[in-house]
């Protein structure tokens, strides 16, 4: 584990009855950045989850903050926050009162409520109660339960799932925040837009296996088969040429002439790359 | 001590906001409140109702609440964000129990109200109500962690405390069940309700209830560990 990394993974392996869902996981997390974790339903996204937050045993090495996660307590549970794909908040209480838990919980004072609840949006609503609220507005109130005692890991179990596009954009600026002030955030997902936009890095799963690991716009590149460029010229004539040493020429004349509009190299999207890599498409 | 007291502020505010849980609470003291006051005129009827009603309470509400508490906590995926924010499993146990311990005490104290008590009557009414709601709860939190869902929770403990809260109350008319009920701890603490206090049996059936649901409990528990 280097100095850097908050979540390593090596080697793990976790089995639901007959049924082995991952089959030796491995990974690293750094400090301060947006590792996306990419899989279709069913991949094993919310089990690696469950692991690293101590709710399930697994096989190999797990640790966080350089604890194994069979021995998590109250001390790294402090240093860690979790948006999990059900809320887990309680519906007859009202927003201040699901903070005032927490914060009782994590012994923080209830002043940081009402700037949590600012951070997400939620100010002015401290008073409704939760089932009154919509699935945005409850999602962010689980962010703001989960940022309520500042942690230095944040897990985001598909936080946008099933939001309207300009609350999931609102959360995307939050992670960016987030992310601006330190904190490192484990994020999963079946949005490849989401992911190429908001993470550092991403691993994707596939049948229990990372598949790939690294930059988004790195791994696009790596999968680049398609060495086709698409070229528009000023007269609107949209053209389309191999990457080839014998297309150079023409393409310097269009440049030399002034009649080259925009010219673009078509790289796959992760999406693409999912595909090529899996055979399998990943948001299915 | 402070996670449990965090624990315990919620569950006293969301309970005030749980109509069922509610209604459970108050029904048997409510009901042997109209009963005694209706038949306050007629020979011995009105002194019956209360140690009668005092039973159901103490059988059949922890168990049905404590389930129901921790069933829809499981269900709802509460209960992982509180673990998940450094609760231990053992920590919200604990909290349940007394948090279920002092509702059904203090509803059950309106049983006190209802009729002039001596003080040696009310120590061993109360110690009663304790045990009886002690044996309950664990009953309930047994099912609590081995049902899923409230469904499911509800569908096992609602049977299961109406055979505890009336089975004493029908061995009053038929002499086989009378004899089942004296095995229950409902059936014992029946008669400790009813100003015969506690005797060797009762202490014996009761404490063999609590000492076997608990261990129950503790197998349960490594088994489930609240998933």
């Amino acid at each position: 584990m280097t100095d850097n990394s908050v979540i390593r993974l090596h080697e793990v392996k976790r089995s639901f009855g007959e049924k082995q869902v991952l089959k030796g996981v491995s990974f690293e997390v750094n400090k301060g950045e947006i590792f996306g974790l990419l899989g279709p339903s069913g991949a094993g996204k919310t089990t690696i989850i469950n692991i690293l937050t101590g709710q399930l045993s697994c096989g190999g090495c797990a640790e966080i903050f350089g604890v194994s996660c069979g021995k998590i307590g109250r001390e790294v549970y402090r240093r860690t926050g979790a948006v999990l794909d059900n809320c887990g908040l309680y519906e007859r209480l009202t927003c201040a009162d699901n903070l005032k838990l927490h914060a009782r919980i994590h012994r923080v004072d209830f002043s940081r409520i009402q700037e949590a609840l600012t951070q997400v949006g939620l100010e002015g609503c401290e008073g409704k109660k939760v089932k009154a609220l919509s699935k945005g507005m409850k999602q962010r109130l689980a962010l703001a339960r989960a940022i309520l005692h500042s942690p230095e890991l944040l897990f985001l179990d598909e936080p946008t799932s099933g939001l309207d596009p300009a609350t999931a954009a609102e959360i995307h600026l939050l992670m960016n925040s987030l992310r601006g002030s330190g904190t490192t955030i484990f994020l999963t997902t079946h949005n490849m837009d989401e992911a190429y936009r908001m993470c550092d890095r991403i691993a994707l799963l596939s049948e229990g296996n990372i598949a790939e690991c690294g930059e988004p716009a790195e791994l696009c590149r790596k999968y680049c088969s398609n060495s086709e460029l698409s070229i528009v010229t000023n007269d609107e004539q949209k053209l389309s040429l191999e990457n080839t040493p014998e297309n150079a020429e023409a393409i310097a004349a269009l440049i030399r002439d002034s009649k080259l509009k925009s010219i673009h190299s078509s790289e796959p999207d992760l999406g693409t790359v999912f595909l090529r890599l899996t055979g399998k498409e990943l948001d299915k | 001590m402070k996670t449990i007291a965090a624990l315990l502020i919620k569950q006293c505010k969301d309970s005030l906001h749980n109509l069922p849980s509610l209604m459970i609470l108050i029904i048997y003291p409510a009901v042997a409140f109209i009963m005694s006051t209706a038949m306050q005129g007629e020979e011995k009827m009105g002194d019956i109702f209360i140690p009668m009603f005092a039973a159901m309470h103490c059988s059949f509400a922890p168990l049905v609440i404590s389930s129901n508490i921790l069933s829809e906590e499981k269900e709802k995926g509460t209960l992982r964000s509180l673990v998940m924010a450094g609760v231990s499993r053992i920590q919200y146990l604990v909290s349940l129990f007394i948090f279920v311990l002092i509702a059904v005490m203090l509803t059950g104290s309106a049983f006190l109200l209802m009729k002039p008590v001596t003080s040696f009557y009310a120590e061993a009414f109360a110690a009663a109500m304790l045990l009886g709601s002690a044996v309950s709860a664990v009953i309930g939190m047994c099912i609590g962690l081995y049902s899923k869902n409230v469904t499911a929770a509800n569908g096992i403990a609602v049977p299961v405390g109406l055979v505890f809260a009336l089975l004493p109350m029908l061995g009053q008319f038929n002499s086989s069940l009378s004899k089942a009920a004296e095995f229950t701890y409902s059936g014992q603490l029946r008669t400790v309700f009813e100003g015969g206090g506690f005797t060797t049996q009762t202490w014996l059936v009761s404490v063999a209830y609590l000492a076997a649901l608990s261990f129950l409990l503790v197998i349960l528990f490594r088994r489930k560990r609240l998933e």
